[in-house]
């Protein structure tokens, strides 16, 4: 069991939460679309795995490179 | 009489080259996942054509009799071989010989300048480097009685930077790289990282440990994830070395083997008028919302061609060497799943490629839907201004055609680094197109700030004023202005793009050989 860290690529705010603690993702599945530049920006999951932590909630700032997930494979 | 006795002694010579470090040596490279330099040069090139230069050069010592009594090889092993039939220039640190190290020699084999980089140059051939050496050690000083200035003698990366302007260099980081061969890396135009195996940096955990008292790995100073994915300071990751040599060969088949010669031309399967339904709808009519631009460029391009430069650094742009009718074009396309906003990093990226396809005659093909220049605080620190305007003015120096798809939106000073105004500023609007300075939404109010506040009802005027001004932004009525040059039905890209991409050839024979540069960089 490998934890991944999923990061925002960009700075921006969170607009909304699409996953929670305990799901089942596959790769490509959106765990969170923040919000930038007028534009709804999903954070796709790399990896499938389990969502262990969802680590922003809506309205948050998050900046680029931030962790905002962790997955556990 | 007869010379046989010391032919005999060059095989035996060759031999002894052949073993590298020696068995023990290659057996813990090996056991770290890697090959040696001799096979990775095999892997890469078309089978049995290495034709190895320089096999005997090393360290010799001799009996009482004058016979050869043991030899060490130089640890940098290289020749020319054919890739695709095509002739290449190649070499590579022996990293079993003592790291990959310099050994002394009268002149150098290559790695940090020498015969190689030479040849290419002389011949007018393309280098790939495969680098797994350190480069510089204290030992110099011990050996020479001296220490030197950076830069002394055969170490100089002058003949490296002419290189740029000539033949394609490709640059292959595939063990820990610090130092002269660092810095080869980078002197390059297109460069490969083995993940788990390859790392870079400007010096090693001991040294940053000394600096700062911080202990990292060398994975965490200069592993892919940072070196690649987030510095952008090598292109390409490569999975393993296999991965890594298909690569390569995959990148020099976009490249022509100089700048005298147009890339090469293959012949193609995929049908010219292949319209892809998909693209009617691919783009979503909800502005906000992000769709896959890299499955529109497929769609677009011939089928299989689409390579990808720096996939995973500065992602709100995509770049990529592709096929139009078997004719090497470069793309460069918004990636609005990254908000396709022209950060510092897509900037980078952007000059970087631009710059790539027409050093070496490929036009360019813009997929535009960017809404300007990252804007706050830290963008603003990070000089997003400075790097969107030398992007856009690397731009003003092409001189290979370019053609500006605007698939949706295309705004302010980022958006017009995606248009060729130097050429014959071609551009081909989809019907999500939308364009100007500023987005509608947000410039209303700056714009008409006393007329929106002198109204009875001010929210309602500027309401108004915006659905006045979305309406002009109609890319119907600029296309009847011939303020774009077409708007098209976006399942027609390919066949448009096809038959343009065809005609524009006599002119990229026209503009053959090395492009100087002119203008200081802002």
């Amino acid at each position: 069991m490998a934890k991944i860290e999923i990061r925002s690529e960009i700075t921006g705010t969170v607009w909304q939460v699409k996953a929670k603690p305990g799901d089942r993702v596959e790769p490509g599945d959106t765990l969170i679309v923040i919000e930038s530049m007028k534009m709804e920006i999903p954070v796709l999951a790399e990896d499938g795995g389990t969502v262990q932590e969802i680590l922003v909630k809506e309205k948050d700032p998050v900046a680029e490179g931030q962790v905002v997930a962790i997955i556990e494979d | 009489m007869t010379w046989r006795a010391e032919i005999e002694d060059i095989h035996h010579r060759r031999k002894l080259a052949e073993a590298c470090g020696g068995a023990e040596a290659v057996a813990r490279h090996h056991a770290a996942g890697k090959l040696t330099v001799r096979e990775r040069i095999n892997a890469l090139l078309d089978p049995g054509s290495f034709r190895e230069v320089g096999k005997l050069a090393g360290r010799a010592s001799y009996d009482g009799q004058g016979k050869l009594a043991a030899f060490e090889p130089a640890p940098y092993v290289m020749g020319i071989g054919r890739i695709a039939g095509r002739p290449v220039a190649v070499g590579g640190e022996d990293y079993t010989i003592r790291a990959g190290t310099g050994f002394g020699s009268d002149r150098r084999k290559g790695g940090q300048g020498g015969f190689i980089e030479d040849l290419a140059y002389e011949y007018r051939i393309p280098l790939v480097n495969l680098i797994d050496g350190t480069g510089g050690s204290v030992n110099t000083a011990r050996r020479k009685g001296y220490t030197v200035v950076p830069g002394y003698g055969q170490d100089g990366c002058e003949r490296s930077a002419d290189l740029l302007g000539m033949v394609p260099v490709v640059s292959a980081v595939m063990g820990t790289t610090a130092g002269g061969p660092a810095m080869r890396a980078i002197l390059s135009h297109w460069s490969i990282m083995v993940k788990g195996r390859g790392q870079i940096f400007a010096a090693g955990p001991p040294v940053v440990e000394r600096a700062f008292g911080v202990r990292l790995t060398k994975e965490e100073l200069g592993g892919t994830r940072v070196a690649v994915d987030t510095a952008g300071t090598i292109d390409n990751v490569a999975q393993d070395e296999e991965d890594c040599f298909r690569q390569i060969r995959r990148f020099l088949s976009y490249m022509p083997t100089n700048v005298w010669e147009l890339p090469p031309q293959i012949a193609c399967a995929d049908p010219v008028d292949r319209c892809e339904d998909a693209l009617a709808d691919i783009v979503p009519r909800e502005a906000r919302q992000a769709y896959d631009m890299k499955r529109l460029v497929e769609m677009v391009a011939d089928q299989g061609s689409v390579f990808e430069i720096q996939p995973t650094f500065g992602r709100a742009l995509v770049t990529a060497l592709a096929r139009m009718n078997g004719k090497v074009v470069g793309i460069i396309a918004s990636n609005p799943m990254f908000g396709g906003i022209m950060d510092v990093k897509a900037a980078r990226k952007q000059g970087h490629f631009v710059e790539l396809c027409d050093m070496f005659n490929i036009p360019l093909i813009f997929f535009a839907d960017i809404p300007g220049l990252m804007v706050g605080a830290e963008s603003e620190a990070h000089a997003i201004l400075r790097e969107g305007v030398r992007a856009r003015y690397i731009g003003f120096e092409v001189r290979v055609p370019v053609f500006t798809v605007i698939v949706r939106k295309c705004y302010g000073v980022a958006g017009g680094g995606m248009i060729d105004r130097r050429g014959l500023n071609f551009k081909i609007a989809w019907p999500s197109a939308n364009w100007g300075s500023l987005p509608v939404e947000g410039g209303v109010r700056a714009a008409y700030k006393r007329e929106i506040e002198s109204a009875p009802d001010p929210a309602a005027r500027e309401k108004e004023i915006e659905e006045e001004l979305r309406e002009l932004a109609s890319p119907f009525r600029t296309a009847e202005a011939f303020a774009v040059e077409d708007l098209i039905d976006p399942r027609e890209t390919r066949p448009y793009l096809c038959q343009f991409i065809d005609a524009l050839q006599p002119r990229l024979r026209t503009q053959l050989g090395p492009k100087y540069k002119t203008g200081v960089r802002p």
